[in-house]
């Protein structure tokens, strides 16, 4: 049970560099370039954790602040979210424990809510033009995300009858398989809105120098040193996660019931490993073959994802 | 060349006897006569308006001079009516009134010389920046001390103003001159009403170096190498534009042999500095596969020029007289072997790009220059031809070995950054095709690669005119009663089309900014000079 816990603690900070390196990876390969190692993202936190940092006269505390809020946030969700087990079913007795309270799709949700409200106060934070773009515009992002998110998870709690993303894994394994149709229209709008939520192509771009383009890097523009670290790997957690949530929550099969039996998670785990890998690369092949949006055509998309949840929740009822 | 008096009969100026010189005509007007003689030859007869250059002739003529230069495409010979400002009063009637165009010469004659346009509606200072240099400072002057410091006191500095736009929602972004990408400085303040912009001023001059008073100090050879460092992507185009500019005014003409390389090299650089164009368009849309393309194909070429030449942005290639570096036989050979290979490649990856709808979002309806924009202000280049005005000095003052190449002006309609991405995918396959031409004629051109230049004749002027992968590159170069180069003025492409740029974002939303300044990609350099 703490050794579980302790997992999930920790699982999805030390994996989730290494998902930004594999996405950059493949993204250099389909450029045709070698590319940095996959390891690139680690050593990059290691150099920004010894660095100094610049801190504007005009910052108040919530620029000192946020940082660490938004990181403790992004490792909290970490540990409601299941990766390799849904842990439940192996410890029936433990389901009122607190830190599974953290499990329910609502809190996960606004979890990230209140990082993105952080981000973007931190945006506005030194009056810099850029960082009140990067924050008007984030803002504009999540408020027509939030309903693709919100109705495509709603899809799974509503096939699975649980509001508990551990919940939702165990009981999806055990339906039978036409009734989880409605979880493939739920996944586009999901994808779409994890793109979206994570500043991935095509509505925003990790990989510009541009600041008049960016969203989440005109955000953090501002900041340097450690604090800048842990808002990169904040950002890392949070890709994870949804990663995670794509993986396990629309296609749950795979996930280890019996959190106690060793064979069963490796397996898992080898599990999850392809189905991240072949999420990561999905978001690699969309920033190599595909130019991002005009930003007006942004809520389009968003809309699209809103849609497919909504569509997908109504074919769920009806079965 | 055409008889001289056909021409001057034709465009109705046998009234102002003139003397041929270089490949000018210059005659002079009487100030009360400049606005019609102005009107005739650009209004009347079209003729294009290729610099405006003016000379501290007080030693010499006891006045100064600003000639108006002009162009008369497919004769090989430039109008040039000039008039004698009173060394006293120190004041010319602006053509701004009448012709926008010569509004920015008349501001940069301002700044340099001290010369005031009257009746110009906004001439102010460029340029030469009021917090860093002192009000009365006119470099061009010839009694300006050139290798002296200036310095400025915290009182005398004078900060700039911008126009401002008020309303509700209506806020200022200031953006540069330090960017985040490895570019040139200069600084833009954006009028914002959400993400649309509603004005651009752009201020340029913080890459001044003082070229044009250099040219007038450095010896010879050095005057080379200055022309080739005032752009660095265009340095061929611009020792072109120079060498020819003096060969003109020593009448020497080159060995064909000179003539087909120039053309090689030009070629090359022209591809080299498309490629890069295109592939950073496609980058700014975020389309990573175009961009890593795009710079690798332009790496093929840069190597090329290397392989050539021994410097990979084509440096001390060009001299007046002819060229410094011959190509052999089999590198020929293998050259155009390669070629085929670069376009068949180029051409694969355009078509990816063609294909993929996200990008062709981006790209078409973004950033559009209105035709009667680019008309007024003389825009050239990429972005004229992207309107539909087939400027191309290569075709319409033809250099080198160009009037015995066959190759075509692509035009595009739309102006939109998707037209200037056109129109560089389009001139980068005339520009093989000429390349493959060139190099077939360069099998068996003859002559020495270089010939000795004679002094140059006393008072007299000459005009170099290259098409620079931008657009053309003008170079006015004048001799003192010693024949020694007294004045040099170069006018770049970006000089002109920094005049138009403003009034092409007022449509579109910040975002877009960075794609539509990478579509006309200027040079900052070559304006600030």
């Amino acid at each position: 049970m703490i050794f579980f816990f302790l997992l999930q603690l920790v699982a999805i900070p030390v994996l989730s560099p290494l998902a930004v390196g594999i996405i950059r990876k493949i993204k250099a390969h389909m450029q045709g370039r070698v590319g940095a190692s996959v390891l690139q993202p680690y050593y990059d936190l290691w150099k920004l954790f010894h660095k100094d940092e610049v801190i504007s006269e005009d910052a108040t505390w919530i620029f000192r602040f946020a940082p660490y809020l938004i990181f403790a946030v992004s490792v909290a969700v970490g540990i409601a979210v299941p990766m390799v087990t849904a842990v439940p079913a192996a410890f029936p007795g433990i389901e009122r424990l607190s830190f599974l309270a953290l499990s329910d799709f609502l809190v996960v949700i606004y979890l990230f809510a209140l990082m993105t409200f952080f981000l973007a106060l931190l945006g506005i934070e030194t009056g810099s033009g850029f960082g009140g773009f990067g924050a008007a515009r984030e803002m504009m992002v999540a408020a027509l995300a939030e309903g693709g998110l919100l109705f495509s998870l709603l899809v799974a709690s509503v096939i699975a009858q649980s509001g508990n993303l551990m919940g939702i894994v165990v009981n999806l394994q055990m339906m039978p398989l036409e009734t989880l149709f409605p979880l493939l229209i739920a996944f586009v709008g999901f994808a779409i809105a994890l793109l979206a939520e994570n500043s991935r192509f095509p509505v925003d771009n990790p990989a510009t120098h541009l600041e008049l383009t960016m969203i989440h890097e005109a955000m953090i523009l501002e900041h340097s040193g450690k604090r800048l670290a842990l808002l990169e790997w904040a950002a890392a957690n949070k890709l994870l996660i949804f990663i995670a949530l794509g993986a396990n929550i629309f296609f749950p099969w795979g996930v280890a019931l019996q959190a106690d039996a060793l064979p069963g998670l490796a397996l898992a785990l080898v599990v999850f490993a392809a189905k991240a890998a072949v999420l990561l690369a999905g978001i690699a092949v969309i920033e190599s073959t595909m130019a991002k949006f005009r930003i007006f055509r942004v809520p389009d998309l968003l809309f699209t994802s809103l849609v497919l949840g909504i569509i997908a929740l109504s074919i769920s009822i009806t079965f | 060349m055409t008889d001289i008096a056909h021409i001057v009969s034709r465009y109705g100026i046998a009234g102002y006897p003139g003397q041929l010189s270089g490949n000018t005509y210059a005659f002079p007007v009487p100030e009360g006569d400049l606005v019609s003689v102005i009107e005739n030859l650009k209004g009347i007869h079209g003729l294009p308006l290729k610099t405006v250059a003016a000379t501290d002739e007080r030693e010499t003529h006891g006045t100064f001079r600003i000639y108006y230069v002009f162009g008369i495409p497919k004769e090989g010979i430039f109008l040039v009516p000039y008039l004698n400002v009173d060394k006293y009063t120190q004041v010319f009637p602006s053509l701004t009134p009448l012709y926008h165009e010569f509004s920015a010469y008349e501001k940069e004659i301002k700044s340099f010389f001290g010369l005031l346009p009257a009746g110009h509606p906004d001439a102010k200072r460029v340029i030469l920046h009021s917090e860093t240099f002192p009000k009365n400072l006119y470099p061009l002057l010839k009694d300006f001390a050139w290798d002296s410091k200036t310095t400025l006191s915290e009182e005398e500095r004078e900060w700039p103003e911008f126009q401002t736009y008020a309303g509700e929602g209506v806020y200022e972004i200031p953006v540069g001159p330090v960017h985040a990408g490895i570019i040139e400085p200069g600084h833009f303040r954006f009028s914002m009403l959400g993400e649309e912009m509603l004005r651009l001023e752009p201020r340029l001059g913080y890459v001044h170096k003082g070229t044009e008073k250099l040219f007038e100090h450095l010896p010879m050879e050095d005057k080379l190498k200055l022309s080739e460092r005032i752009s660095g992507d265009s340095s061929f185009h611009h020792a072109l534009a120079w060498s020819q500019a003096v060969e003109t005014l020593a009448g020497v003409t080159v060995s064909e042999k000179a003539r087909i390389l120039r053309v090689v090299y030009a070629e090359l650089e022209r591809l080299a500095n498309h490629f890069n164009d295109l592939a950073f368009i496609m980058l700014d849309t975020g389309f990573s596969f175009g961009g890593s393309h795009g710079t690798r194909i332009r790496e093929r070429i840069l190597q090329w020029n290397e392989k050539l030449s021994g410097s990979r942005f084509l440096r001390g290639v060009v001299m007046p007289g002819g060229v410094t570096k011959d190509i052999s036989t089999e590198t020929i050979d293998e050259l155009q072997n390669d070629l085929d290979v670069i376009e068949k490649d180029f051409s694969e990856v355009i078509e990816v790009a063609e294909e993929t709808v996200s990008v062709l979002n981006r790209l078409k309806t973004t950033g559009i220059l209105d035709r009667d924009v680019a008309e007024d202000h003389g825009a050239l280049g990429v972005a004229a031809r992207a309107v539909g005005l087939g400027l191309d000095a290569r075709a319409d003052y033809p250099y080198a070995e160009y009037q015995n190449i066959q190759f075509s002006v692509p035009t595009e309609e739309t102006g939109d950054v998707y037209a200037r991405y056109r129109i560089r995918v389009r001139e980068a396959h005339q520009s093989f095709r000429i390349l493959h031409q060139a190099l077939t004629m360069a099998l068996h051109a003859e002559g020495p690669l270089a010939l000795e230049l004679p002094s140059l004749p006393a008072d007299s002027q000459a005009v170099g005119i290259v098409e620079g992968f931008r657009g053309d590159i003008v170079y006015f170069v004048k001799t003192d009663q010693q024949g020694k180069i007294t004045r040099v003025k170069v006018r770049d492409t970006s000089f002109i089309n920094w005049t138009v740029f403003p009034y092409i974002v007022s449509r579109d939303v910040i975002p877009d900014f960075p794609l539509i300044n990478k579509s006309f990609n200027l040079s900052y350099t070559g304006n600030d000079l």
